[in-house]
């Protein structure tokens, strides 16, 4: 509403705003300040539902367009060649019909009439000098009630799909078609935003993990450098190898290596006393190295 | 594997909620070349068209979606337990076709071109992700932009926004309907 006055309004719209010049012959006469009232309203993001009225007030018309429409189609008349004064007249007569007009709701049908009223002003006065003789002063309004008048063409495919798809079900669609209650999809643009953010937090976590390259254990050549070590010291004191090592793992390979080479006989464990220390010999008759792997 | 295209493809749609994209197809599919993934698809939605079973394959929003044929409307509202299902609003529908047709737009060109205010319809949409917002408008007061949504797509089964009738076709719907 009071878009028409509204400096945000593109300027297509901007010429058809002096209704302060056809308002002291209008039906706004009595109240032009109506106009500028609900000004504030406008750029407010989501004012409460201010044109929920119309259904209701205006019976069957979305607004002041779809009106003219009716009146034109009722009338018969062409729409690129509009009697302004006869379409005024008929538009005026649906609203002095009304007792009461409620400003919050109906003050775009007001607009309206004051844009009729200009229009038909523009073309009955004389001009001392004729101002672009070319521009018809009704072209704006055709325009917009052609425009008008293609989006209730759509409206009128959109309902048709809308009642054959009624028909059809998806899967989705089990998690209500509608949902009464949604999530504001402002919101839905900041979980966008934050998303990608996570999204990027994550890949760049992924950029500073650093892989350690763990050792490549394998008891067959932990047993053989056992073997190999025996060959070279003679025996080897069991505590003391299993610490040289430098990870738990590594130590933990080297116990069940040993394990393993005294089961195959390969070794043989001594303790010369209790709580002395292990220590390994190579035997003497051990079976040869290959066999054990 | 690829030998079983179709009936990998007929996998996939089945398990997915929203209709499923060649790209994301292509994404889940790397060996199988697109031209072949969209015959196979074509070639599915065929057959099931022609097949007398009650789920048929349709392209919508951009991807496919298995959906249940129309005269099977009864039974899945009883079994949902769904009287009607829920339309749009006259206004709605008139900002949601302002929007269609004009997006990107504002909410200050919405209402000229409809001549009613029509933020409430506005914010109806937005609930029900129909639309959405693409920015703001490089004009005094930077305005919000708006922009339909592939629910919307979804919600009236189109494939996409160049099957809405052109310019030429809605002249030529309103002089039927003015005849």
């Amino acid at each position: 509403m009071a878009d028409e006055i509204d400096p945000d309004v593109p300027s297509a719209e901007a010429e058809s705003a002096p209704p302060d010049a056809a308002a002291p012959e209008s039906e706004a006469a009595s109240t032009p300040h109506a106009v500028t009232e609900n000004a504030p309203e406008a750029p407010a993001a989501f004012p409460q539902p201010a044109d929920i009225g119309y259904q209701i007030k205006l019976g069957m018309f979305e607004g002041p367009l779809d009106l003219l429409l009716f009146l034109i189609k009722k009338k018969k008349i062409d729409i690129q060649d509009i009697p302004i004064a006869v379409i005024t007249g008929e538009y005026l007569e649906y609203l002095n019909a009304k007792e009461k007009i409620n400003l919050d709701r109906e003050a775009e049908f007001l607009l309206m009439a004051a844009l009729l009223i200009y229009i038909k002003s523009q073309i009955l006065l004389p001009r001392e000098q004729p101002v672009e003789p070319d521009i018809d002063p009704r072209k704006e309004l055709v325009d917009r009630l052609q425009d008008y008048q293609q989006i209730k063409a759509v409206v009128g495919v959109l309902r048709e799909r809308e009642e054959e798809q009624a028909q059809i079900w998806r899967r989705a669609a089990l998690t209500a078609p509608l949902p009464e209650q949604d999530l504001d999809l402002i919101e839905v643009s900041l979980f966008d935003l934050a998303e990608s953010f996570f999204a990027m937090m994550k890949r760049k976590q992924g950029e500073n993990l650093q892989i350690i390259q763990g050792k490549k254990l394998s008891m067959g050549d932990k047993m053989s450098e056992i073997v190999a070590v025996l060959k070279v010291r003679d025996h080897i004191d069991f505590l003391e190898y299993l610490g040289s090592h430098d990870s738990l793992e590594e130590a933990l390979l080297a116990f069940f290596c040993l394990l393993e080479l005294l089961k195959a006989r390969v070794v043989v464990a001594i303790q010369e006393q209790l709580f002395h220390t292990i220590k390994v010999w190579l035997r003497k008759d051990a079976p040869p190295e290959k066999e054990q792997e | 594997m690829m030998d079983q295209l179709p009936q990998i493809l007929e996998a996939l749609i089945f398990i997915s909620v929203e209709p499923l994209t060649p790209d994301k197809l292509a994404e889940v599919l790397p060996d199988a070349p697109p031209e072949e993934i969209a015959a196979a698809l074509q070639a599915l939605v065929a057959a099931y068209e022609d097949s007398d079973r009650a789920i048929r394959l349709v392209p919508t929003a951009g991807g496919y979606v298995f959906s249940t044929k129309p005269q099977f409307d009864p039974p899945v509202r009883r079994l949902l337990q769904i009287e009607r299902r829920k339309k749009l609003s006259g206004q709605a529908l008139e900002t949601l076709s302002a929007v269609a047709y004009h997006q990107p737009v504002t909410q200050a060109e919405i209402a000229s071109i409809r001549g009613v205010d029509s933020s409430y319809s506005l914010h109806t949409l937005l609930e029900n992700k129909l639309i959405k917002i693409v920015g703001r408008k490089e004009a005094p007061g930077r305005p919000l932009l708006y922009k339909t949504t592939e629910k919307f797509l979804a919600h009236f089964g189109l494939n996409a926004l160049e099957d809405l009738p052109s310019a030429e076709e809605l002249k030529k719907l309103m002089q039927e309907e003015n005849a």
